[in-house]
């Protein structure tokens, strides 16, 4: 299964973590919803449908976050009986990214978490060194951008 | 604070060039309690001495070879030794001048009461 990416500078760091935490599927996105990398999907529009999910869901755990702890929750941990998932947010000088992960029993949380803190570290050095562009969530290209970065991916809008 | 595991893990901190000792979530690589020294990093360790003792036991069975009972890795600058028990993983990590068949001895006695503590704090 290839690793694939929408801006070269993530590929290593993100190759890396799926090598090492030996997960089935990894996303990397922008809070929009923009995807940046994925590894494990084969159809664009199930990139499509996660990215949203995960977007979603860091926003919700945001806001119930700070509703019940003061400051926005960070991660995500959710263990089904075969696969589990493990969604966290990944700071970087360029501003936040949004992190999903999937692993199965080849792999542990354990495993996981310390190759995430791993992924940030990479992630932090290989960004290109330029000011953060905060996106809106809702900014006025945003379904053409989305098609865009999809179609790095898969080859096709 | 005290756990169930404090008296077992006491037990074999004590042994001479012990430097952690930990009690590791099988499935999760999750440290379950730990005593260490300074300067060793117990979250990295856990994950990994797990996965390893994980990804061994599984070799041991498609092999044919039964139930993995103890498990040591040798590095220059010391060892990591595991036994399981039940859904953990008793992970020492030691300095290499460590006397191992003592360690070896404390950890197999021990395994029976890490199962029932964990019996006892699920």
């Amino acid at each position: 299964m290839k690793t694939m990416v929408v801006e070269s500078w993530v590929e290593g760091p993100v190759k890396q973590f799926v090598d090492d935490a030996q997960v089935d599927i990894a996303l990397l996105l922008h809070p929009s919803g923009q995807v940046l990398a994925q590894h494990g999907f084969t159809r664009s529009v199930d990139v499509m449908t996660a990215c949203a999910l995960a977007a979603g869901i860091h926003a919700t755990g945001g806001e119930l976050g700070r509703m019940v702890d003061g400051r926005p929750f960070k991660g995500l941990h959710y263990a089904g009986t075969g696969r589990q998932i493990f969604l966290a947010e990944a700071q970087s000088q360029r501003g936040a990214y949004i992190f999903l992960t999937v692993f199965g029993p080849e792999s542990s949380l354990g495993l996981v978490r310390l190759y995430f803190a791993e992924l940030v570290t990479g992630l932090t050095a290989a960004a290109p060194l330029e000011e953060p562009t905060p996106t809106p969530a809702l900014a006025e290209h945003f379904e053409r951008e989305l098609n865009r970065n999809l179609a790095a991916l898969f080859g096709r809008a | 604070m005290e756990s169930p595991f404090t008296g077992i893990l006491t037990s074999i901190a004590r042994q001479r060039g012990v430097l952690a000792v930990l009690i590791v979530s099988e499935r999760d690589g999750i440290v379950v309690d730990g005593h260490m020294h300074v300067g060793i990093s117990e979250d990295r360790v856990a994950a990994l001495a797990a996965s390893l003792y994980k990804k061994a036991r599984l070799s041991a069975n498609a092999a044919g070879m039964g139930r993995t009972s103890f498990l040591q890795l040798e590095a220059p600058k010391g060892r990591i030794c595991a036994v399981g028990a039940g859904e953990l993983v008793l992970v020492v990590v030691a300095a290499p001048s460590i006397n191992v068949g003592l360690v070896r001895m404390e950890m197999l006695r021990a395994v029976p009461s890490v199962e029932a503590a964990a019996g006892g704090a699920a």
